[in-house]
């Protein structure tokens, strides 16, 4: 499983950059979020308010643009191989997938020994990483939703109105954040438990290609 | 503008010891705050002066503390806004009439056949214990006896408008806190559940800053020529929507724009340093009396919708936040619920009968599920994954049960 080759067709540049966007812009948001939440020192309120929104507006258009880019960039399909095929297909139902999401779940609880027959992205992996995309459009929503320049607009106080307040979509959008947390906490276990030829590939863009193959 | 004070009003304000200079200055802040050009204070004194007629008026006490009512009667000075509201002539006024007994209930009976009077309520709408409370005239036994329910419906339903002044009368206020044992709710939802639909304009805060009844009374006299239908046409409102969970409503409150529209945080005179990151950290400290931002100590300016920092309280001399204590959003929806502790940043969050900080969930949850991954990563190691990973399966198991099943019928 994990000793398959970890090929450049797996993640092409432009996800590559993608990814670290993603990245950089998380880890501000996060930060800059748990300021905003309880300034922990003094003096950096208007910076971490801007980098806050900055770093959100970038990484709404860096999804946006991702998505798009799923429908036109071709992608390897498999793990252990150089072919290619638009990415979209990666984030739709694989024949290769079908049956396995239980067998996925027994091996991560070791019910299983074997590792498990899948595409480059198995089932578990593929429903988390497309959950990021509402709760990203989530995040934004519940985090203009208490910006008083637009929570006022009708779109807004619906939801103000759904949740019980600006109070609690407050709270709403702080525990969102915390989700975010857990998913890049397991996201970053899972990818690299083996070896970190995944790290290698997604951020420096190196391969890794055991002996025998190419 | 060198114009002669006259008639009754000047009168009145004289014997109070009120210059004509004072009530001018005072036009001009009503002004002010009804988003008129100060210009205009010579025409709203005028307005004042010159109101032919007084506007008949009831107020209504429901479930409430009568904060709203100390507020604006309690004075221990003669007061513009006092003199102001003596405009509308109040024939039901619970805390301060003169009349007591079935001679006071009357006014209400006779007000309400009549019409043409506002109705300013105070106080929550209690619909627990069926009803039966706020009662007048002794026992269900007795003639002409009536809930406190039903003396608002019947009240209401001929009124020209409802100003529902307080947070209680907007959504139940703090009565409506948890547990909430007298099932209180607001005027807005209780007339529409019981199909009245005189409107409701909602005024909130904790209790209703006098200046905003004054400033509403003066829009209904000057602006609106005494007309509450051209009143509510005229007059911009903030539409909120609120689903009452005491009747099901959903309901859409009506809030003066120029005092409910923009945010505590966006007048606030601390807004500088919060902007700077320089914080109070505790109550009582130097930081606080050199100005610095209260939102670690659980302000919830930013998410209160009044303009308290332009008007300021107890005629005008200082608020809340002004005089160092953090907002604790009175003038929000369900306020209490939603922001108590009132010295954190965030309401606690209840599960069952317990109450738990947001953070320490958040923390709780990555702190187990960090624990959870190293317990994992120790498995992983011990069942010889790390490194190349596992042996990989030559076929699904789904596939392998279906050969094996297949073989077996063979």
């Amino acid at each position: 499983m994990a000793g398959h080759p970890h090929y450049r067709e797996a993640h092409p540049l432009i996800f590559v950059i993608t990814h670290w966007i993603n990245l950089i812009c998380m880890v501000m948001l996060a930060f800059s979020g748990f300021y905003i939440h309880y300034p922990f020192f003094d003096g950096f309120m208007g910076v971490a308010r801007g980098m806050h929104f900055v770093a959100m507006y970038v990484v709404i258009i860096n999804l946006t643009f991702r998505i798009v880019a799923a429908f036109f960039v071709k992608t390897a399909q498999d793990l252990d191989s150089r072919e290619v095929d638009l990415d979209i297909k990666n984030w739709l139902p694989q024949e290769k997938n079908r049956h396995q999401f239980w067998e996925t779940v027994k091996y991560y609880l070791f019910l299983r020994k074997e590792g498990v027959i899948s595409a480059k992205y198995g089932s578990l992996q593929k429903i988390a990483y497309l959950a990021t995309i509402p709760l990203t459009y989530l995040q934004a929503y519940t985090g203009f939703a208490i910006y008083g320049p637009s929570m006022d607009l009708g779109f807004f106080r619906a939801g103000l109105d759904l949740v019980g307040g600006p109070m609690n979509m407050r709270v709403i959008h702080y525990l969102g954040m915390w989700v975010f947390i857990l998913f890049t906490m397991v996201h970053a276990y899972l990818a690299n438990i083996y070896n970190f030829a995944p790290s290698k590939l997604i951020f420096l863009w190196k391969e890794t290609v055991p002996e025998g193959k190419h | 503008m060198a114009q002669e004070a006259h008639g009754a009003l000047h009168d009145l304000l004289a014997v109070r010891g009120v210059t004509r200079r004072d009530f001018l200055k005072y036009c001009g802040s009503v002004a002010a705050m009804l988003g008129l050009s100060e210009t205009m204070a010579p025409q709203i004194a005028a307005a004042l002066e010159g109101a032919p007629k007084l506007m008949p008026a009831l107020w209504l006490n429901g479930g409430s503390c009568t904060g709203c009512t100390e507020s604006i009667a309690q004075v221990d000075t003669p007061d513009v806004a006092t003199i102001v509201l003596d405009y509308l002539s109040f024939e039901y006024f619970e805390t301060i009439m003169a009349a007591a007994g079935s001679w006071a209930e009357k006014n209400i009976t006779k007000r309400a056949e009549e019409g043409g009077y506002i109705l300013i309520y105070e106080g929550s709408v209690m619909t627990g214990q069926d009803g039966n409370t706020l009662f007048v005239g002794g026992g269900p036994e007795n003639e002409g006896a009536k809930k406190g329910i039903e003396i608002l419906e019947e009240a209401a339903k001929n009124a020209a408008a409802v100003i529902a002044v307080g947070s209680c009368a907007v959504d139940g206020g703090w009565i409506y806190g948890y547990p909430n044992a007298s099932e209180a709710t607001g005027v807005a939802a209780w007339l529409q559940h019981k199909g009245i639909t005189t409107p409701v304009v909602s005024m909130p805060t904790c209790p209703v800053n006098p200046e905003w009844v004054v400033a509403m009374v003066v829009q209904l006299l000057l602006v609106a020529d005494r007309d509450p239908a051209k009143f509510l046409q005229v007059t911009p409102m903030v539409k909120v929507p609120y689903t009452d969970a005491i009747t099901g409503e959903k309901v859409t409150l009506l809030m003066p724009k120029a005092i409910y529209g923009q945010t505590i945080h966006d007048n606030c005179p601390r807004r500088g340093h919060f902007e700077n990151g320089e914080f109070v950290t505790e109550l009582g400290s130097k930081e606080e009396a050199m100005g610095y931002c209260l939102y670690k100590v659980g302000c919830k300016g930013p998410q209160t919708f009044t303009q308290c920092p332009v008007t300021r309280w107890n005629r005008r001399a200082s608020w809340c936040v002004e005089s160092g204590a953090p907002c604790i959003g009175c003038g929000g929806l369900n306020w209490v619920d939603n922001n108590s502790p009132f010295l954190k940043r965030m309401s606690d969050m209840r599960i069952g009968d317990t109450f738990v900080q947001p953070g320490t969930i958040g923390a709780a949850v990555g702190a187990v599920a960090a624990a959870g991954l190293v317990v994992h990563g120790i498995g992983m190691k011990a069942a010889g994954r790390i490194g190349d990973g596992p042996p990989m399966e030559e076929m699904k198991a789904y596939d392998r049960k279906r050969l094996a099943k297949k073989g077996g019928d063979k």
